[in-house]
């Protein structure tokens, strides 16, 4: 593989670091290969805002090869938001770029005396001047230094405000509104005064045998186009289900109080395609194109549509059905540099906490808190993403946000990351998905809910099992946890309903290696594993498998009347599935020597 | 009325259910759209068989088996599945939101205006499960 461009930018020392061999086939890129080359460092003392911390930008070996979804790259570090592990990955263009710049990896630590902004050109790193860019939103910094660095071509990963004043749950975008969303990565960025990274490449990309990978992407991306849920996605975006999802009870309603949403439509995919979708976008070599762009009565501005997060967290969430009002509620986060779905859910506590009188206008600064009030929506984001007045307290995250209250268990987070919009009480796999995620409360480590809706993946032994099981899903869980940790490692977008033995042919020939789907499968496992031992090495144990105070209260109403989650009997079993030991969540030796990890199995017993 | 899958009186039969089911009437009360099934062969069946209904507002308003496609040239749905898929989804072995999701079932037409009707799709393929007394 190409080498990973170091950089410490306190001391404006760079180098290219070689990805050991063995490596390269025991955790392959993205985000094992991160956590592999990260696991020395991320340790229980590390202050992730520090500038020790680690910021590493990976990409994957599929990364830019117009495979199925493949443009994709992930951010790795500590979270500031929950002290884990921290991984966040996003599309657009700019992982291609940096790999068509010749390197894998762009590896950040140390701290700028002042704000700066990386440029990388092929084989040139040069760090310049962004003085006169901090505090410009996330889309104008890249339309500015793209200006600067005299390259349109070129792609920007940058912070907005919200980076710079070091929200935790700040984001780093690319492109049109294409968003690492989760974890807090933008803070880490904004807490080494690194305002964006702009990179420009004009090398081939390697495969290792080019013909035959040209050959296996091409019907790859045929099947993909005539998939049903690629055909749902490209249609009317990953808000089509929201009407399905509502159905089920499985759509979190005013702060996850309520699985009721009778306005669902009205915040649908569908209803955006109906009525002010104009266009579609796509990331590098996407053949599905979710991306929505959208275009609002008030002027002639193109925009970027809400995904389904976004609609549900501004949407039903706050009892807000005005679908332009979630438009511009969802670009000013962009604009800030802010997760909508740690934003939308913390902002849906201060509304939780106002109605029941535990925060009143004295602590809002003489906002009135009523449900779907838009207007009060938007002053929160506001100064969420500046910090100020109350939204200094809200860019602490929900969980800190309720402490500061002394009502921390109302807030709907696991670990510091707040829950995102699939209630484990309408699609019973999430409450294991959340409780065991490396990253706290987090859906893309484990969409399960796509298998609770039905999609059952038979050719890596996922069948579908009834929406409310129980106990007896918890080995699919660990199973759907592998699999996805094979399309963040490759990096792979998890829309893609690409088959497992044509993923295992494509990563066969982008990389020379001869895995069969059962070695693709042991490759996830081994990756999810070395991330829980990251984690336990930071203080992670059982007792931080939970699931907040919300989502362990029968469902009031809707598709799920009655259920709640059996966590404590799910886990149990989820651990036996794991090989993890009952009494302290910690891998068992033997089953991370039996994966290869003799030496992390030192580290951890002894 | 209840009948062998996959004849013409199992085709009856279930227009005659979707039009006398309070539930699907109510449930389907705002789905306007014709739906035109191929079905491929495989296992007892040897050829090709299509279906047409016609569907709306919670009515059935004409079948028709066997139908060729240039009859019907331009309907809301088209749905294509194998023989064993489709008796799967009638006997209650393969979830038909499985079928869509792993493209069992495949479908042509507006995939919004299915995700937005998943109730009346469930609907109606209880329906079809209640009418189906064998499979051929």
């Amino acid at each position: 593989m190409q080498p990973i461009l170091t950089i410490n930018l306190t001391t404006g020392e760079t180098g290219k670091y070689l990805v050991p061999q063995e490596w390269e086939k025991d955790f392959l890129g993205g985000a094992s290969l991160a956590a592999r080359i990260l696991y020395d460092t991320l340790t229980a003392a590390l202050n992730p805002l520090e500038p020790e911390s680690p910021l590493l930008f990976m990409t994957g070996p599929l990364t830019g090869t117009s495979g199925p979804t493949t443009g994709r790259f992930v951010i790795c570090g500590k979270s500031p938001a929950t002290g884990l592990w921290a991984e966040s990955n996003m599309g657009g263009f700019w992982g291609p770029e940096l790999r068509a710049a010749g390197y894998d990896g762009l590896w950040i630590t140390g701290k700028a005396t002042a704000p700066v902004y990386i440029w990388v050109e092929d084989n040139r790193l040069e760090v310049k001047k962004a003085a006169h860019l901090w505090g410009t939103n996330t889309y104008s910094a890249q339309d500015k230094i793209k200006e600067e660095v005299g390259v349109k071509s070129a792609r920007v990963c940058v912070i907005g405000q919200a980076g710079e004043k070091q929200v935790l749950f700040a984001s780093i975008m690319c492109d049109h509104g294409r968003m690492a969303g989760r974890t807090g990565m933008g803070a880490v960025m904004g807490s080494k005064n690194l305002k964006a990274i702009a990179v420009h490449g004009e090398s081939e990309i390697p495969i290792f045998n080019l013909p035959k990978y040209k050959s296996l992407r091409s019907e790859a991306n045929r099947k993909l186009r005539d998939d049903n849920e690629a055909k749902v996605i490209r249609e009317v975006g990953t808000g089509g289900a929201a009407n399905y999802a509502e159905y089920l009870g499985a759509m979190p309603v005013k702060y996850y109080s309520s699985g009721v949403f009778p306005d669902v439509d009205s915040i649908s995919g569908a209803k955006m395609t109906d009525t002010i979708l104009t266009g579609r976008s796509a990331c590098q070599g996407c053949v599905i194109a979710c991306g929505r762009v959208v275009k609002l009565p008030k002027d002639s501005t193109k925009r970027k549509g809400p995904e389904h997060e976004t609609m549900v967290g501004f949407g039903a969430n706050l009892l807000n059905n005005n679908l332009e009002a979630i438009v511009d509620l969802g670009e000013l986060c962009d604009r800030y540099g802010m997760d909508t779905i740690s934003a939308s859910n913390t902002i849906g506590l201060a509304f939780h906490l106002y109605e029941r009188g535990i925060i009143t206008k004295e602590d809002t600064g003489g906002i009135e808190l009523n449900w779907g009030d838009v207007d009060a929506i938007e002053k929160l984001v506001r100064l969420t993403g500046s910090r100020e007045g109350i939204g200094d307290l809200l860019a602490q995250g929900s969980k800190r946000f309720g402490a500061h209250f002394g009502a921390e268990d109302e807030a709907v987070q696991v670990n510091g990351l707040e829950v995102a919009y699939h209630d484990p009480r309408g699609v019973s796999g999430m409450a294991l998905s959340y409780a065991t995620s490396p990253r706290g409360a987090c859906h893309n480590q484990s969409d399960y809910f796509f298998v609770d809706w039905g999609h059952s993946l038979e050719e890596i032994g996922i069948e579908f099992l009834d929406r409310h099981a129980q106990a007896e899903k918890a080995a699919n869980v660990a199973k759907h946890q592998d699999w996805r940790t094979v399309d963040n490692s490759v990096v792979w977008c998890i829309f893609a309903n690409v088959a497992a033995g044509d993923k295992a042919a494509l990563i066969n020939a982008a990389c020379g290696l001869d895995w069969s789907v059962e070695d693709m499968m042991k490759f996830g496992e081994r990756g999810w594993n070395l991330k829980r031992a990251i984690n336990n090495r930071m203080g992670l144990n059982r007792s931080n498998d939970k699931l907040p105070k919300a989502l362990l209260t029968p469902s009031p109403d809707g598709g799920s009347e009655g259920f709640v989650p059996d966590l404590e009997g799910m886990l149990y079993a989820y651990y036996e599935a794991r090989g993890w030991d009952q009494e302290t969540g910690k891998p068992t030796k033997e089953k991370l020597t039996e994966l290869g990890l003799e030496d992390v199995a030192k580290d951890l017993w002894g | 009325m209840t009948a062998i899958f996959p004849s013409a009186e199992w085709l009856k039969g279930l227009e005659e259910k979707l039009n006398t089911d309070e539930r699907y009437s109510e449930i389907a009360k705002n789905w306007e759209g014709d739906l035109f099934f191929y079905i491929e062969p495989e296992g007892n069946l040897k050829e090709q068989l299509t279906f047409y209904l016609d569907l709306w507002h919670g009515k059935c308003r004409k079948v028709d088996y066997k139908p060729s496609p240039e009859t019907y040239p331009n309907p809301v749905f088209t749905l294509t599945a194998s023989y064993d898929n489709i008796t799967a989804v009638l006997t209650g072995k393969l979830n038909p939101m499985t079928a869509m999701m792993t493209s069992k079932l495949k479908v042509r037409g507006s995939m919004g205006y299915m995700m937005r009707n998943v109730p009346t799709v469930l609907d109606f393929v209880r329906c079809a499960q209640e009418v189906t007394k064998e499979i051929m």
